[in-house]
């Protein structure tokens, strides 16, 4: 079986068993598993360690709302992509912009300030080929591993790192062996709600997986309850990114050497065309590191940037690229919601805020392919609920505006999911041909979007949300219909997908690029569809399952 | 844009701070699609009631905001009335909603009122 190589080790050639590149959901984990069987690792990170006064609370420029730039990396000058938009127009896109699909750079990545949503994808969202068929233009495909494959690495990321969440509830979508090892997330007037709605409709909710700290865990703090969750850093470190679990694990080995502020310019090859090691700037300095094996772990945009940007005379089109596959169907989530008005108030003030979620329209909805996952929301920061919202026929000044806020900003619930993409090829980051970074590097660019099909299953979820509100209680529910677009941001996934055929894929299902030994991809880039959930636990846990196989196999 | 009730207005609570701020940094490219804007509803106030802006009653000021937030004005613009609005009340919400840190939303007083600092830790 192709899986099963060995990597062979080129004597003379190495100074590390591993390079890994990024150090987020992907990276961080498998630095911690390689380094804790012993092996030498050199992590390259191109942000910076990141404490919680540097990434702040600024209502303006956060990674939840960036206007005005955003607060954990990368830095807004000097690191631009270009966007490509449904007409073919082309623009350069600055890092806060929505359509530059930014995630956090910098130690832990997205990790850093994410909400920590920690859902597995039940068994259908691994053969959505299988079950609906794959609709024309599209390149839905089924996983090459099952949900029972990586079953034991979900729980292994759910107690490594630290999940909260109630094991007895939505076990009918998502069967498990093991409890969360922490307890659900407290309820809230707004929980109380949602529930009552949940149960007049029959629809089966449960509490929302979430790795934070609900008591303390792993040496540290329980979570204090604030407003800032998602795109903010957490002020007791209770929220558990890898910045804080499995990266200070491998640095505690001794085995494994983090450097930040350093930029990956090019994994490099022999004269034979074999991987030998990274080419990276550090300090304006260009350095090589020689390995025995080179991860990538740098996000669905930027790990196919730097697998195109590494083209040599044995890989033309650039490193796992010999098909065309490298950089193709970029996706991510849309995100339906929808919002409604109680009579009273639904509002406690204890974060973090999202707290009951109903898996009941993941699959088997007529006319929709897939489907997805409907949760309340986090605490929104006044500023944010002004623009993200209020009701479309309310006018945006004067006093029925201030009144509305005065009045409804506690009254109002919230639900929103993301919902399965249906991938397309021509949603894609390539390499744009004359824009470059600060350190001279082509940038990405991205272009298309997912299929059609995707809209469908967003609208059919954003009339579920409508409904759940109106069965809770809401006087009155407004939302937006959802449009196609290219829907990459934090969850972006999809770009050098697994698969057995290097034809229609990227990697083998351990992570391995197709024909090479030693070159792995390991983050979203590797799922062949992104689940109707948050996709961080799944990266994790393959992350785990990856980083064991690679383990094993250096020599 | 945020008149005031029981609760300062926008120029009370600080918005005038925070636009300082914003035109001297991340806005300073849309200084001029501001003051422009400002130049427009000052022209306009004299083509319809012949009188300084400010000193119009609240709801000739508001009806001139409506025409203004629709693109149909009377008086000769050198800038998208649209686009002027769309900054005029974002800003203005960012001011009054946003942190006080921004230089707007003095004592958090918007949080009071929406209810943002009512309980539980901040």
């Amino acid at each position: 079986m192709d899986h099963d190589r060995v990597f062979r080790v080129r004597a003379g050639m190495k100074d590390f068993d591993a390079v890994i590149v990024g150090s987020g959901a992907g990276g961080g984990i498998v630095a911690c598993v390689l380094a804790e069987a012993g092996k030498h690792v050199l992590v390259l990170e191109r942000g910076r360690a990141l404490s919680f006064a540097d990434v702040g609370r600024d209502h303006l420029r956060n990674q939840r709302l960036s206007i005005y730039g955003h607060n954990a990396g990368p830095d807004l000058d000097g690191n631009p992509r270009v966007f490509v938009d449904p007409l073919g127009k082309s623009r350069i896109v600055k890092p806060h912009e929505l359509d530059y699909h930014n995630n956090a750079a910098c130690v832990g990545g997205g990790t850093r300030v994410y909400g920590a949503q920690a859902w597995r994808f039940p068994p259908d969202d691994f053969r959505m080929a299988s079950k609906y068929g794959v609709p024309g233009g599209s390149s839905l495909a089924d996983w090459p591993i099952s949900y029972e494959d990586l079953e034991p690495f979900y729980e292994r990321a759910e107690w490594e790192l630290g999940a909260a969440g109630d094991g007895s509830a939505l076990q009918e979508l998502i069967p498990r062996k093991r409890n969360y090892p922490l307890p659900p997330v407290a309820s809230s007037p707004q929980t109380d709600a949602l529930k009552k709605g949940a149960q007049i409709l029959g629809w089966r909710v449960g509490p929302v997986p979430l790795l934070i700290n609900t008591v303390p865990y792993n040496n540290r703090a329980a979570c204090a309850g604030c407003k800032y969750c998602v795109g903010f850093a957490c002020p007791t470190d209770a929220k558990n990114g890898t910045q804080n679990t499995v990266i200070p694990r491998a640095l505690a080995t001794g085995n494994c050497e983090l450097e930040v502020d350093a930029i990956v310019e090019k994994i490099d090859t022999d004269s034979r065309g074999n991987v030998i090691g990274i080419t990276y700037i550090s300090a304006t300095q260009r350095r090589v590191a020689r390995s025995k094996v080179v991860i990538i772990s740098g996000g669905a945009i930027e790990s196919a940037r730097l697998l195109l940007n590494s083209h040599s005379s044995h890989h033309l089109a650039g490193l796992g690229n010999d098909h065309d596959q490298v950089g193709r169907n970029l996706q991510g989530h849309l995100y339906p919601r929808a919002y409604g008005l109680m009579s009273s108030s639904v509002f406690n003030g204890i974060g973090p805020g999202v707290s009951i979620a109903t898996t009941q329209f993941n699959h088997d909805n007529d006319g929709v392919i897939g489907g997805g996952m409907l949760a309340d929301d986090f605490i929104k920061p006044p500023i944010d609920f002004w623009y993200d919202s209020l009701p479309p026929d309310l006018p945006r000044w004067g006093l029925l505006n201030k009144q509305f806020m005065k009045a409804n900003y506690t009254r109002v619930l919230h639900v929103r999911g993301p919902v399965q993409d249906i991938p397309k090829p021509d949603g894609r980051v390539t390499v744009d041909p004359s824009v470059k970074d600060r350190w001279g590097i082509p940038v990405a660019r991205l272009s298309g979007t997912t299929h059609a099909e995707t809209v469908k299953a967003a609208e059919f979820m954003r009339v579920r949300g409508e409904e759940w509100l109106r069965a809770s209680g809401c006087e009155s529910v407004w939302s937006a219909r959802p449009d196609l677009m290219l829907s990459g941001r934090q969850h972006q996934a999809g770009t050098c997908r697994m698969g057995h055929d290097p034809k229609s894929s990227v990697t083998d299902q351990w992570g391995r690029v197709h024909n090479l030994d030693n070159l792995f991809v390991v983050d979203g880039s590797l799922h062949v569809t992104n689940g109707g959930f948050n996709p961080v636990l799944t990266i994790m846990a393959l992350a785990y399952r990856c980083a064991d196989h690679i383990a094993k196999n250096i020599d | 844009m945020i008149p005031a009730d029981e609760f300062p207005g926008a120029w009370e609570a600080g918005v005038g701070n925070y636009l300082e701020r914003q035109f001297a940094g991340d806005l300073a490219h849309q200084l001029e699609l501001y003051c422009a804007g400002l130049d427009g509803l000052e022209a306009e106030a004299n083509a319809r009631f012949n009188e300084h802006f400010a000193r119009l009653k609240s709801s000739q000021q508001n009806a001139i905001i409506e025409s203004v937030e629709s693109g149909e004005v009377i008086s000769s613009w050198k800038v998208d009335p649209r686009q002027f609005f769309k900054l005029l009340v974002e800003t203005a919400a960012e001011g009054y909603y946003s942190d006080p840190e921004q230089g707007g939303n003095f004592d958090a007083v918007s949080w009071t009122m929406t209810g943002f600092s009512e309980c539980g830790p901040v």
